[in-house]
C-alpha cells in the first residue's frame, strides 16, 4: 500500500491530511457541537427584546459593559453563574465584550428590576454613587424600532432556523414557546403587550401614556431586554 | 594514524586551549582554586571531543562505505532505494506509541484532561471548606462587619450606601417600618402574614389621630426610652397584647416591630418583594451564613 501510495502524490496527501487531523476531529468536534447548542432554558428573543437588544448596540452598552462571566469565584459571586457557550446560541452577533469598564450584564435579570433600571438610565449617579456611566435621557424620548427587530426574526427563523413558535425544553421539564407573529402588525400588536407589563413597573408617567398611546420608548424595549439577561 | 584523526586532536586541543586560556585570564584554575571553572572545562574537553570524533566517523564511512541489500522495484533517474529492514529502537517507539495513544485516546484525555470548569469547582470546593471552618463560631460583630460588606456589594445598588433607599428608590432600611406605612396599617388593618401569621391585624385598634401619631412616631424610633406618650399609647392601643411590650413580637401571633428579624429578611433575600416602591429581586446566590450576616446588619441599622 505504501508503494502505492508513493506513486499517488493526491491520495498520499489526502492520507497524510486525515492521519493528522484525526485527534482534533474526534477530540475538537464533539465537543465543540455540543457546548454550541443552545442550553435547555435558553430561548430566542421576542420582539420587544430583540428591538431592546438593538438600542443596546446602538448606544454601544458592549463598548463599556461585557456579557460573559468567567469560571472563577470571585465573578460568579457577583454575577451569577459562569456562562456557557449554549446561552448565546440566539444571539446574533453575541456581545461579549473584551473590556469591562462597567459590569457584566449576562445574568442583570437576575439582580436588577425594570425601576431600577429606570432610575439608573435616567441619572446613574442617582443609584451608583460615584458611577462613571453617563445618563441615557434620551432613551425616554426616542421610540423603540420594532419593525427592524420584526424582520431580523423572520430573517433568522427562516436562515437559521431560531425555534420561534415551537415547544423549547425548559429547566423544569415543561416546554414554553417564544411566538412569532406571522405579519408586521401581529408583532407590534405582541411588543406593545409586552411595553404594557414594563411600563406598569415603572414611575414616569411619560412613558406610561406613552405606552398607552400606542407607542415604545427605546427606554421600554432596553429594560425588556436587559430583564431577559438570565 | 591517518591525517583526519590528526587533524581533530589538533581541532580539539586548540579549542580546548583557547578556551582555557580566555576563561582562566586570572589563573585561578592553574592554581586549584576554582574547582566548578575546572569542571567546566572539563565537560567542555567531553564535548569537543565526542563531537569530534562522531563527525569523523561519518565522514569516513561516507567516504569508505559500500551499501549492500536488497533494491526496492522503484527507481527515480537512477536513483534507487534498498529495503532495509525498520531499526529495533524504532520499531519498539513505535509500538511503544502506538500503546500509549490508545491509552490517551480512551482514558488519558477524557479522564484525567484538565478543564476549566473542573479547575473553579475545586477552587469553589476549597473556598467553602475554608469559609465554613472560618466563620464556624462567628461572633456577632464579625457577623455584622460580613453582613455590611454583603450590603455594600449586593444591596446598595437599590438601598444605597446608607441604606436609606435613595430618596424613595428602595425601601428605607434604617427604620424597621415608615411612618406612612404604620398609620395606613393602624387605619386600615393588615393580613398580608405569611404562614406564620393566622387572622390579620383589626383596624381602628387606635382612633385618635393624636394617638396613632405619637404610637407610629414611637415605633419609627425603635421604641425609645423617653417616649412615654408614644409606649403609653402603644399599650393603650392593644398593640402589645400582639406585638409584645417592646415591639418584639409574639410567634405565632404578632410580628416583630422593633427590628427586622432574621426570618423575615431571609424570607425577603430568598423570594424577593413586590411593593409600591418596585420590585425586589430575589437573592438566591447567598449562603446561609451570608442571609445571616446582612439580616444581622440589616437589624443593626433599625437600634
Amino acid at each position: 500500500m505504501f508503494h502505492w501510495l508513493e506513486k499517488h502524490p493526491f491520495f498520499f496527501a489526502v492520507g497524510i491530511f486525515v492521519t493528522i487531523s484525526f485527534a482534533g476531529l474526534v477530540e475538537v468536534l464533539p465537543n465543540f457541537v455540543q457546548q454550541s447548542r443552545p442550553v435547555i432554558g435558553t430561548k430566542p428573543y421576542t420582539t420587544l427584546q430583540l428591538a431592546g437588544r438593538h438600542v443596546y448596540i446602538k448606544n454601544s452598552c458592549n463598548a463599556c459593559h461585557s456579557q460573559l462571566i468567567r469560571p472563577f469565584k470571585s465573578e460568579t459571586d457577583r454575577y451569577g453563574d459562569y456562562s456557557l457557550s449554549g446561552e448565546y446560541a440566539y444571539d446574533r452577533p453575541f456581545l461579549w465584550g473584551s473590556k469591562r469598564t462597567g459590569p457584566d450584564l449576562h445574568r442583570v435579570g437576575n439582580y436588577r428590576t425594570t425601576d431600577w433600571h429606570e432610575n439608573h438610565m435616567k441619572n446613574p449617579e442617582a443609584v451608583v454613587p460615584g458611577s462613571i456611566m453617563p445618563g441615557y435621557p434620551w432613551l425616554f424620548d426616542n421610540l423603540a424600532d420594532i419593525d427592524t427587530a420584526y424582520a431580523e426574526q423572520v430573517t433568522v427563523m427562516n436562515a437559521f432556523n431560531v425555534p420561534y413558535n415551537a415547544d423549547l425544553p425548559q429547566k423544569d421539564g415543561s416546554t414554553a414557546q417564544v411566538k412569532l407573529a406571522s405579519d408586521l402588525a401581529g408583532a407590534q400588536a405582541s411588543a406593545l403587550e409586552e411595553a404594557k407589563k414594563v411600563a406598569a413597573d415603572m414611575k414616569d408617567q411619560d412613558i406610561k401614556d406613552t405606552v398607552a398611546a400606542g407607542k415604545i420608548p427605546e427606554i421600554v424595549a432596553l429594560i425588556a431586554y436587559l430583564n431577559s439577561l438570565k | 594514524m591517518n591525517k583526519l584523526v590528526l587533524y581533530g586532536i589538533i581541532f580539539v586541543v586548540a579549542l580546548v586551549g583557547a578556551t582555557f586560556a580566555i576563561l582562566d585570564a586570572n589563573g585561578a584554575m592553574a592554581q586549584g582554586k576554582d574547582v566548578m571553572g575546572q569542571l567546566a572545562i572539563f565537560g567542555a574537553v567531553a564535548i569537543a571531543a565526542i563531537s569530534t570524533f562522531v563527525i569523523i566517523k561519518y565522514i569516513r564511512q561516507m567516504q569508505y562505505d559500500t551499501a549492500t541489500g536488497e533494491l526496492a522495484d522503484e527507481n527515480w533517474d537512477g536513483i534507487g532505494e534498498y529495503k532495509n529492514e525498520l531499526p529495533f529502537g524504532w520499531a519498539v517507539i513505535f509500538l511503544g506509541l502506538t500503546i500509549w495513544g490508545m491509552w490517551y485516546f480512551l482514558i488519558g484525555y477524557p479522564v484525567n484532561a484538565y478543564s476549566q470548569i473542573g479547575e473553579y469547582n475545586k477552587e469553589v470546593a476549597i473556598h467553602n471548606a475554608e469559609f465554613e471552618a472560618k466563620h464556624a463560631n462567628m461572633d456577632a460583630a464579625t457577623l455584622k462587619d460580613m453582613g455590611q460588606s454583603v450590603f455594600i456589594v449586593q444591596c446598595a445598588p437599590c438601598h444605597g450606601l446608607q441604606a436609606d433607599g435613595m430618596d424613595g428608590k428602595a425601601a428605607n432600611l434604617n427604620h424597621r417600618i415608615e411612618k406612612a406605612s404604620i398609620v395606613h396599617t393602624i387605619k386600615n388593618g393588615a393580613n398580608n402574614m405569611k404562614t406564620d401569621f393566622a387572622g390579620g391585624m383589626p383596624p381602628m385598634m387606635l382612633s385618635d389621630d393624636a394617638d396613632i401619631d405619637a404610637v407610629a412616631n414611637y415605633i419609627v424610633d425603635g421604641f425609645p426610652d423617653g417616649n412615654s406618650t408614644g409606649a403609653t399609647a402603644f399599650v393603650n392601643g392593644g398593640c402589645t397584647g400582639c406585638h409584645g411590650n417592646q415591639g418584639e413580637g409574639i410567634p405565632y401571633v404578632g410580628p416583630k416591630l422593633n427590628g427586622f428579624d432574621i426570618a423575615m429578611v431571609s424570607s425577603v433575600l430568598k423570594d424577593g418583594k413586590k411593593s409600591s416602591i418596585g420590585t425586589m429581586p430575589a437573592f438566591k446566590n447567598l449562603t446561609n451564613i451570608q442571609t445571616k450576616a446582612v439580616a444581622a446588619y440589616v437589624s443593626s441599622l433599625s437600634k
